[in-house]
Parts: structure tokens; C-alpha cells; sequence
């Protein structure tokens, strides 16, 4: 189950797309789909994420309880499940982006003195 | 928790929740269709289900479930096979239920329970004389001696249990149980009067005024509960003693105690040499019972030297209290059937895992296509253990009714006779406990071998042969092989103990008796000492009855007796006349004191001389009358007429007694049908005693009459009851009936392990023609006989039969010693029983290994041959 002619550095950590996810929700209830697109606008088509990683995540952080969900209309006028970030969620997400800030920029640092 | 919540709400929506997951993947492909070209959404699309997949594996009980998949497995495997699984669960349901049954029953009858606040701290201190191995109680002396020095115990108590009769106006007067107990007993025991006050030192003194405690259950039923009781006036032995307090419910400590009273040391008490108190003891904190031990030795040693004449080679015995109570001698028995019964369910296990492994024969492909697509060992042998422990749940499950079934049984078989009050015989939660643990435990040890085996089973061997895999194979049967040899062995011993037990009961049903019992009604009577204080009374009370029952219509005699047939005896130290002074104590005889008439009771004659008479033992030289062996022990080669001796009783010799005849054994000891003790009998007159039996021969059936002498009795005395109303034929079957109890036990376990004994040889049998069936047709197609055939079936198959009774029969010989105790007339080694025990399983196993022979002759080798 490949990607095919996906670029290598467009695959997700799994634990880098649950912060990702969290991120986006951050912004407001979205479904599946429009989470995936935001996180592909936003990184100008850098990350790709798969629908084959996305809904088992969403899946398990809705049952870790850091997301819910609630069926609505989409824009078009179907049914579509919405995520929403739940407060234990919100706590996790500035959680994981602080670590994630301080090993970026380790990381950042090592590689430029390098 | 709030995920295993969510999951179980899961459990509940499972549609629903499959389809919100395809309405979701399918919105979002839908959406991806729209803006994007439609080649990529079609090459998507097969992965939707993986996913939804592994989006459902997250919401559900994943692990769980694949157990329960692995179940239903199983379930259906054995629903397959119909035969094997009734054969299987049957064996192991008669296993487990019998385990379950005789655990309850063990388990009831050890774990003796007074109530008693740590049982094992109370000890029983007694006398024992090294040199003859005797035991004796302690005297009221010794006992304040003991008690003024001991430092190891925190209390010592002493007490009589002494049969009492109460009458008032609550009803008929009563026999009851009573405790004559230093005033310290409830509180050495640590038990308090429910209502009123316990006894106080004040209560023992002589001349105190009497007072009683009163058991729960008798202020029950005797007088209903009265609330007032405490204060009321009851008569105890015809003396009015005040009622001072009831104990809790359940209380009977220390014997089955209906009442209790304080210990006044009368002057027959205060003696010495009177030895007929029980003394127990509280360990004090922190001291061990060994402590105890050497401290009471070294006392008692001291008064050996200090009272030579009545202490002489007397030390101390301590033993904690549950080790005197009458259930602990039964308990070497009870660890043989407890052990009787582990051997049938083993051998019930070794049978299943035996058809398990046969089975595994022909499973050997199905396990490697498994493996083969992925399934790991850990897997199989978790697969295989699921199927071996689902079929020892069923078998628990019907061995839960099978527990009942037996329970029922050894009620019905014992009533009320053999069971001490504080047995209780429940199938409860203890019980399920074990049924549940065991079936288990089953289930994992006999699925082990099996699972184990197949889980080593070669893949390319088993898919490339086809049904000749290699799990059965050699190794696998010489497994069934060791199996069956532990079975046979297993089986041989308890056959042999079954035999024993068969042996004893027969002896003991065909051992003559040596009185008519038929036709003859018994019942006791005790003769207070407050309203019959001198012997004279005893022998004219008992003249004044008898003269009133012979005088009635359908009694035909009627007698007074110490000791009834099978009913043992009483001692006395005796002197031979002539015969040298003893050292030091006087050596002892058993005696049975009755009236004259008790040998027309019981229809016995005079073998040589003659009977005594009534009105011969009030003379000046009393008479006696002594048994066959008595005259072939005492005097053998002489002539035992005209013989004297005596009896010594409260350490003062009685007149000379003159050997007049010489009467037929009776059987006193039911324990030993096939020998006699020398006995004398003693004319009532010459040792009245307090607590006799009243037996008459009549003329109708004697339980006609049972209401009668009631009635009589009580217009001698109105305040004298009368119990244990019988006939001589229902004591005597009571007598024997805990031996031929236990031999049926015996029976029915070892019948059903020959059963399962004689299974296995079969299925390992069965297995190996199944798996030879092309090599003897090879043998057949090449000018082998049928008796080459039959010669090659019997040799394997009777190897585990043989080393199993080389194994078996010894260990046979150590196990049956413990059956002495209830083993009549016969020795645990007994060769005959053993050698038969041999046969029967032999003829079981040739039996067993008839059938697959059978079918190894009807071998057609062109079949066979054609198969390949």
C-alpha cells in the first residue's frame, strides 16, 4: 500500500500527524476530508496524509478522548462526521507542540553549526 | 476507563457503528472524486475496507474477541466429533463430581470448627504411661497441681462429660449431654454466656448451691426461648438447680455440650488414682506447644516421684484439642478416598489426553495449514489448550450435578448416625471454588501433552503425506503408551484397596454374631447418682423393672447389660488368685456386667458348667462366667472351672469371684470380626453401673414395644428418661455401617477407574491399529497369519498394562496400609486381594484391547494396500 510517486518526506510520523490533526482542529470542528486538505494547503502540498493513516488516528484519539465527534451537513449538503478538539485535547496539543518547538529547534541548531 | 466505556457502547451499536465508518470513508472519497481526476480515487478504492478494518479493530474487544472466535472453534471441532466429546466429558465430569464430593465431604469433616477463637492454641493435656503405651485422663489432684505451676499455658480448665437427665414441667424429662467444668472452662475457652453470667470459683466449692448453663438450642426447644430463663429452677439429675445463663447459638465446646455445670471435686473426684477429667489448656502468647510439652512433663515427673503409688511412669501428653476429636481418627480415611478420588480424575485426564493425542493424529494437516498461513506456536498450543479446557469445563459442569448426586447419596448412606453435629456436608461456595480450579487445572494438564506435541508437528512432513502426518507417530504413542502404564498402575491401587475393603465388609457381615439379635429391643437408662446414690439402689431399681416388663404381654425376658453385642466393653484391674502380687499397677480385664437373664436374651448356652443365676450373686461367694477365649488365654491346658479371681474397683478389691461355666464368644469389636477378647461376665449385683442398657427378647416385633417401656419406666421413676430406643438388628447395622460406607465408596471408585482404565487401553489400542493398518496388510499380503497380527496388537498394547501393575502393585502395599483402621479381619498387604486386583485390571485391559484387535484382523490387505 504505497503512495506511489509520493515524495518520501510527505509520510507522517504517526505521533507528528496526531499533533498535526490536533493543530488543525484547533481551528474549529472540520471532517475527515477537510482536515487532510488544510494540512496539504497549509504545507504547500509538502505533507500528504494518507486516508489510510488519517481515520484509524482520528479513530484512537477520539477514543483516547482528546477529539470528539458529532455528525452534521457539509457544505454541500451531506451528511459528514465532524471532529472537534475536546479540552483534554487542547491540553495535549500546546503539550506536544512545545516539545515539538524544542526539538525542532535542537534539531535546527545541530544542523546548522554542523 | 472512559475508553472501555465508550468500546462497550460500541459493543452495543456494532451496526450503526459500521455504518457511520463506511458513510464517513465513503463522504471522503466522494469529496476526492470531486477535485481531483478520477483515475487516482479508483486506484484508492480498494483500500477502503483495510481501512475500515482497522478503524472497527480499534472500537472493539480485539483481543477478546479472537478468544471467543477460538472458542466457537472449538465448540464446532467438538460438535463434530459427537462420540469422542460424550466419552470425554463423561469421564471427566465422573472425575471431577466425584472430586468435588469427597472434597466437600474431607473438607467438612477436617476443618473442625467449634467456633472456637484460635482453635489451635487450646490443647489437650493428658497422662500417659510410656512403658504400656496407655493414655489416661487426669485426676482432680493432679489437675490442681498442674494448674498452680504451669507457666506455658494461659489457663488450664478441666471437665466431665457426663449424661444428665433434666425433668420439670417444660415437658418429658430429658437426657441431655453435660460438661462438669472447672469454673474457668468458657473463659480458657474464651467463650461468654449470651444471657446471664459464666461460672465463678464460688460456683465449684463444695456445698455451693447448684447452677447450670444452658445451651442455645436447649432453651430453644425445651423451653421455647423463655426470656425469663435466667433465674428459673430446672432439675438436673432430680437436684433443683438454678438456671445461671444461656450460652450463643452454636456453642457446644468442648464436647457436644447441651449444658453446662461447675466441676464440685466430690470425694470419688478428689482421689488421685481416679483419672476420668479431661484437661485443656490456652497455650499462653508466644509459647510453642513444645514448650508446653516439656514444662507439663517435668511437672508430672514431679509428682510421679512425690505420689509413687498412683503416679508411677506417668508424663504428660499435650496435643492441640482437634487432634482428640472423633472425626480426626477418620482422617487417615478420609486421605484415602480423598486420594482414591485424585486417582480417578487422573486417570479420568490421562483418558482424555489420551483420545486427545489420537485425535491429534489425524489433525496434524489441519494444525500445519495453519501454521502454514501464518499462525504462530504460541497460537496453536493456545488453541489447542482453549479446546482441551472448554471440554473439562463441560465435564465440571456435569460433574457439578454428579457432586450432588453423590452428596445425596453418602446422606442417605450415613443419616444421622456417623455425622457429628458440626459436620455440614454443603456444596458451597468453597466447593465451587474447587470444581472451578480443578476443571481448569484439568483441562490445562491433560490438553498439555497433546498441545505440546502438535505444536512441534512438521509442516512439509504433514502437508506432503497427507493423512500419515507426523504428530501421531512414534513418539507420540509411546506418550499414549506412558500414559496408559500411569493409568493401569493408578487403577491396580485402587483396586486392591477396593478388594480389602470389599473383604472387611464381607467378614464382617458373615462373622457370627453368638447371640440371636433377632427379636430382641434395646435401650439405655442412667441412673442419677443425687436420686440413686448407693449401689443397693441401682440393682433394686433395675429388680422393680424387670419384674414390671417381663410381667408385660409380648416381652419374653428382658435383662440388664453394660455392653451390647459389638458394643466393646469396660475394664477393671484384676487379681488372679494365686498368682503373683503385680509391681506395680494391677494388670486389666474386659468385663461385662449384665443380669442373668441377659443370656436367655440372648439365647446363649453354656458351652461347659453353667449359667449363673439371679438369686446365686447377692451370695457370699458370687459366681462368674467367662468366655472361650478368657479360658483358653488364662488357663490354657486346665480346667477353668472352679477358677478365682477379682475385680478391683475404685482401688478396692472385690470378694472372690468363682468361675461356674464357660459361654460361646459374642462379638464385642466389630473392628476385628474374626477375633474375640478374652471377657468375664460379672453379675449386675457384683458392679452395678449407672449407665446400662435395658434388653428384652420379645415375642412381637420389638419396635411395638418401644412406647411401652417407655411408659414403664417412668412408673418406676417419672423423672428418668429413656433413650436410644432400638433394636439389636438396627445397632448392629449401624455398627458396621461405616465400614461398608466406606467399602461402597471404595467400590464405586475403583469400578469407574476400571471403566477409564480399560477406555485407555482401548483408544491407545485403536490408535496404533489405525496407524498399522497398512503394515499389516503389508504382513497379510506377504504370508503373514492372524495370529502374527493378534501377537503384534497384544504385545504393544499390554506393555503399559504390565508395567503398570510393576509399578502399581508395590506402591499398592504402602497405600493400603493406611486403610488399616477400618479394615476388618484382613491385613492391608493381603496377597489374595492383590493378586485378584492383578487379574481384574488384566481381564480389563485384554477386554479393552479386544475390540481394535478385532478390527486388525478384518484388515482386507488389497484395501488397504490399494489406499496408498
Amino acid at each position: 500500500m504505497g503512495k506511489g510517486k509520493s515524495r518520501p518526506d510527505g509520510t507522517l510520523v504517526q505521533g507528528t500527524l496526531d499533533m498535526l490533526i490536533l493543530k488543525t482542529l484547533s481551528r474549529g470542528p472540520m471532517h475527515g476530508y477537510a482536515i487532510s486538505q488544510s494540512i496539504q494547503q497549509i504545507s504547500d502540498e509538502v505533507l500528504r496524509v494518507e486516508e489510510g493513516s488519517l481515520y484509524p488516528a482520528l479513530h484512537r484519539l477520539e477514543l483516547d478522548g482528546v477529539i470528539d465527534s458529532e455528525w452534521g451537513q457539509s457544505e454541500n449538503n451531506r451528511r459528514a462526521k465532524y471532529y472537534r478538539l475536546t479540552p483534554e485535547g487542547r491540553k495535549r496539543l500546546s503539550r506536544e507542540a512545545s516539545d515539538w518547538r524544542r526539538l525542532a529547534e535542537a534539531i535546527a541548531r545541530v544542523m546548522e553549526t554542523a | 476507563m472512559n475508553r472501555f466505556r465508550k468500546k462497550l457502547r460500541a459493543l452495543w451499536r456494532r451496526r450503526q457503528l459500521d455504518r457511520d465508518l463506511q458513510d464517513e470513508l465513503r463522504f471522503h472519497l466522494e469529496m476526492a472524486a470531486k477535485e481531483s481526476t478520477g483515475s487516482d480515487v479508483g486506484r484508492r478504492f480498494g483500500n477502503v475496507t483495510s481501512i475500515g478494518e482497522r478503524c472497527r479493530e480499534l472500537w472493539t474487544f480485539a483481543n477478546v474477541e479472537t478468544w471467543w472466535q477460538d472458542v466457537r472453534y472449538a465448540a464446532r471441532t467438538f460438535g463434530r466429533n459427537p462420540g469422542f466429546t460424550a466419552v470425554a466429558v463423561v469421564a471427566l465430569a465422573l472425575g471431577i463430581g466425584a472430586d468435588t464430593a469427597m472434597f466437600t465431604i474431607a473438607n467438612g469433616a477436617i476443618s473442625w470448627d467449634m467456633g472456637l477463637e484460635q482453635a489451635d492454641r487450646v490443647v489437650i493435656v493428658s497422662a500417659t504411661d510410656a512403658a504400656r503405651a496407655q493414655s489416661f485422663g487426669s485426676s482432680y489432684p493432679d489437675f490442681r497441681d498442674l494448674r498452680a505451676h504451669v507457666k506455658s499455658l494461659a489457663g488450664l480448665a478441666a471437665y466431665q462429660f457426663v449424661p444428665v437427665n433434666v425433668s420439670d414441667h417444660s415437658g418429658l424429662p430429658e437426657r441431655y449431654y453435660c460438661v462438669r467444668m472447672s469454673s474457668n472452662g468458657n473463659r480458657v475457652a474464651r467463650q461468654k454466656p449470651l444471657l446471664g453470667r459464666d461460672f465463678t470459683s464460688a460456683d465449684e466449692k463444695p456445698g455451693a448451691a447448684p447452677v447450670v448453663l444452658l445451651g442455645h438450642h436447649v432453651w430453644q426447644q425445651r423451653y421455647g426461648g423463655d426470656p425469663a430463663m435466667v433465674g428459673r429452677t430446672i432439675r438436673v439429675d432430680e437436684v433443683p438447680t438454678e438456671v445461671v445463663g444461656v450460652m450463643p447459638p452454636g456453642r457446644r465446646f468442648p464436647e457436644d455440650t447441651d449444658l453446662w455445670t461447675p466441676l464440685i471435686p466430690t470425694s470419688a473426684i478428689a482421689r488421685r488414682d481416679n483419672r476420668s477429667l479431661m484437661v485443656y489448656g490456652r497455650l499462653a502468647d508466644g509459647v510453642k506447644l513444645s514448650a508446653a510439652h516439656l514444662e507439663l512433663d517435668t511437672l508430672m515427673r514431679q509428682l510421679a516421684s512425690q505420689y509413687p503409688e498412683t503416679n508411677r511412669g506417668l508424663t504428660a501428653e499435650v496435643l492441640p484439642i482437634v487432634m482428640i476429636t472423633g472425626v480426626y481418627a477418620m482422617r487417615p480415611l478420609f486421605a484415602v478416598l480423598f486420594g482414591a478420588v485424585g486417582f480417578v480424575l487422573l486417570i479420568a485426564c490421562a483418558d482424555v489426553a489420551n483420545m486427545l493425542l489420537a485425535r491429534a493424529a489425524g489433525r496434524a494437516r489441519e494444525i500445519s495449514i495453519r501454521v502454514a498461513i501464518g499462525a504462530g506456536k504460541a497460537r496453536i498450543i493456545r488453541q489447542l489448550l482453549i479446546e482441551s479446557t472448554l471440554l473439562s469445563l463441560a465435564g465440571g459442569v456435569l460433574g457439578w450435578l454428579v457432586a450432588i448426586g453423590g452428596l445425596r447419596w453418602f446422606d442417605a448412606g450415613t443419616g444421622t448416625l456417623v455425622k457429628p453435629p458440626w459436620l455440614h456436608l454443603k456444596l458451597d461456595a468453597t466447593a465451587f471454588g474447587y470444581l472451578a480450579a480443578i476443571s481448569i487445572a484439568t483441562g490445562v494438564l491433560f490438553g498439555m501433552a497433546p498441545a505440546l506435541r502438535l505444536a512441534k508437528v512438521d509442516i512439509h512432513g504433514s502437508l506432503k503425506d497427507g493423512e500419515y502426518g507426523t504428530a501421531g507417530g512414534r513418539r507420540s504413542l509411546r506418550l499414549a503408551g506412558s500414559l496408559v502404564a500411569f493409568e493401569m498402575a493408578l487403577c491396580v491401587m485402587l483396586l486392591a484397596g477396593a478388594g480389602l475393603m470389599i473383604r472387611s465388609t464381607a467378614n464382617l457381615y458373615a462373622a457370627p454374631i453368638g447371640v440371636n439379635t433377632a427379636n430382641v429391643l434395646t435401650m439405655r437408662i442412667n441412673l442419677p447418682e443425687t436420686k440413686y446414690p448407693r449401689e443397693e439402689d441401682l440393682v433394686r431399681f433395675h429388680e422393680t423393672l424387670a419384674g414390671r416388663l417381663d410381667a408385660l404381654p409380648g416381652v419374653e425376658t428382658s435383662a440388664v447389660v453394660s455392653n451390647l453385642p459389638l458394643g466393646r466393653w469396660i475394664e477393671f484391674p484384676y487379681q488372679m488368685e494365686g498368682a503373683a502380687p503385680a509391681e506395680d499397677r494391677l494388670p486389666r480385664l474386659g468385663a461385662i456386667v449384665a443380669t442373668a437373664d441377659y443370656f436367655r436374651v440372648g439365647q446363649v448356652r453354656a458351652r461347659r458348667g453353667r449359667l449363673f443365676t439371679d438369686a446365686e450373686t447377692t451370695a457370699e461367694t458370687p459366681l462368674t462366667v467367662v468366655n472361650e477365649t478368657f479360658a483358653v488365654k488364662m488357663w490354657p491346658g486346665e480346667d477353668p472351672l472352679g477358677k478365682r479371681l477379682r475385680v478391683v474397683r475404685d482401688g478396692i478389691p472385690q470378694p472372690w469371684l468363682t468361675v461356674v461355666g464357660v459361654v460361646p464368644d459374642i462379638l464385642q469389636d466389630f473392628r476385628h470380626p474374626l477375633e474375640h477378647s478374652p471377657l468375664i461376665y460379672l453379675p449386675y449385683a457384683e458392679a452395678p453401673q449407672r449407665v446400662a442398657y435395658l434388653v428384652a427378647r420379645t415375642g412381637v416385633p420389638p419396635s411395638t414395644l418401644a412406647q411401652v417401656f417407655r411408659t414403664e419406666v417412668q412408673q418406676v421413676d417419672e423423672g428418668l428418661p429413656v433413650y436410644e430406643v432400638r433394636s439389636l438388628e438396627n445397632r448392629i447395622a449401624e455398627n458396621r455401617l461405616t465400614t461398608s460406607l466406606f467399602s461402597a465408596i471404595c467400590t464405586v471408585f475403583a469400578a469407574v477407574a476400571l471403566v477409564l482404565a480399560a477406555i485407555g487401553l482401548y483408544s491407545v489400542t485403536a490408535h496404533s491399529v489405525s496407524q498399522r493398518m497398512q503394515e499389516f496388510g503389508i504382513r497379510l499380503a506377504m504370508g503373514g497369519t492372524s495370529g502374527d497380527i493378534l501377537r503384534l496388537v497384544f504385545r504393544q498394547s499390554l506393555r503399559p498394562l504390565v508395567y503398570g501393575l510393576m509399578i502399581g502393585l508395590p506402591l499398592a502395599f504402602g497405600v493400603t496400609r493406611l486403610l488399616r483402621a477400618v479394615l476388618a479381619g484382613v491385613s492391608p498387604g493381603d496377597p489374595v486381594t492383590f493378586l485378584a486386583a492383578g487379574a481384574v485390571l488384566t481381564l480389563a485391559g485384554l477386554a479393552g484391547c479386544a475390540i481394535p484387535a478385532r478390527r486388525a484382523l478384518q484388515v482386507d490387505p488389497v484395501v488397504v494396500l490399494r489406499c496408498e
